[in-house]
């Protein structure tokens, strides 16, 4: 008799999926859908579209599970899937944040703000500077940043789901964090004027 | 004179370098001769100084910004995958 599939870890889980357990595939669900619907829905504009895309990746994973090769993690497999899905549909819709290049250099007169202390995320209007800041970047620096500064990733996890080399990947994400640092840069220099 | 010269483009030369690898600092992805280069230019440059510390609070930051709460779609995908059958 199998174990529950509450019990299992991820290997399990997938080699019971790919047996055909609809119940161990649910409970892969339940365990990465709000992680991958959070990284969705800062591709697309809004939350039903970030469910409706959610929904669409955990089907075509659970279609091709068969496919999936157990030397890489599951979820870094799924994010692919939701992140290929979120970009198709964003580069329909084009927009400041889908093409286009990256301002990284850092703004020569603007503060040091390292010690500001309302500098936290948390903080209403900083926290909409970041978040406006990293909704601009292009796609191709945006999903690094959120991948691996967001989402907590590990540099060879968010690599992996992007299908980059770690090199290639280094050099999007020091770009990226680079760009949303500026936009903080322009914010204190527009607050002292 | 050609002794400031050379100065100077090392010091640029270090310059790029360090403000290419900074997040490889802050990443602890640096291998410790790397490290001290990193260290050598930021100590003597207020430019790249300034730069490694608000690219430090912004990943701090950004860190911050996962922590909204989320709904739950789990029930939503289970559905949808039980209408599959």
């Amino acid at each position: 008799m199998s174990a529950p599939v509450g019990t299992c870890d991820e290997r399990e889980l997938v080699e019971r999926s790919q047996a055909g357990d609809r119940l161990a595939f649910e409970e892969l669900v339940r365990r990465h859908a709000d992680r991958l619907y959070a990284v969705v829905l800062r591709f697309v504009a809004d939350a039903g579209e970030a469910e409706e895309i959610t929904q669409e990746a955990f089907l075509r994973a659970w279609r091709s599970i068969d496919r999936f090769e157990l030397r890489s993690r599951f979820f870094t497999w799924l994010y692919r899937i939701g992140i290929n899905e979120a970009k198709r549909r964003a580069e329909r819709r084009p927009s400041p944040g889908t093409v286009g290049s990256i301002e990284d250099s850092p703004i020569e007169e603007a503060p040091d703000w390292s010690d500001a202390p309302e500098f936290r995320a948390e903080q209403g209007q900083l926290r909409g500077v970041l978040e406006d800041a990293v909704r601009a970047l292009p796609l191709e620096y945006r999903a690094p940043l959120i991948l691996r500064d967001v989402e907590g990733l590990s540099t060879q996890e968010a690599a992996e789901v992007m299908e980059l080399g770690e090199a290639a990947f280094k050099s999007r994400l020091h770009r990226a964090r680079l760009a949303v640092r500026r936009a903080v840069d322009h914010y204190y220099l527009e607050a002292e004027r | 004179m050609i002794r400031r010269l050379l100065e100077r483009r090392r010091y640029m030369r270090e310059h790029r370098w360090t403000h290419g690898h900074l997040s490889d600092y802050l990443d602890d992805d640096l291998s410790p001769e790397e490290r001290e280069r990193v260290e050598d230019h930021v100590s003597i440059c207020p430019h790249c100084r300034r730069v490694l510390r608000t690219l430090r609070r912004t990943l701090e930051s950004l860190m911050g910004l996962s922590a909204e709460p989320r709904p739950s779609v789990a029930d939503g995908v289970i559905e949808r995958l039980r209408g599959e059958r």
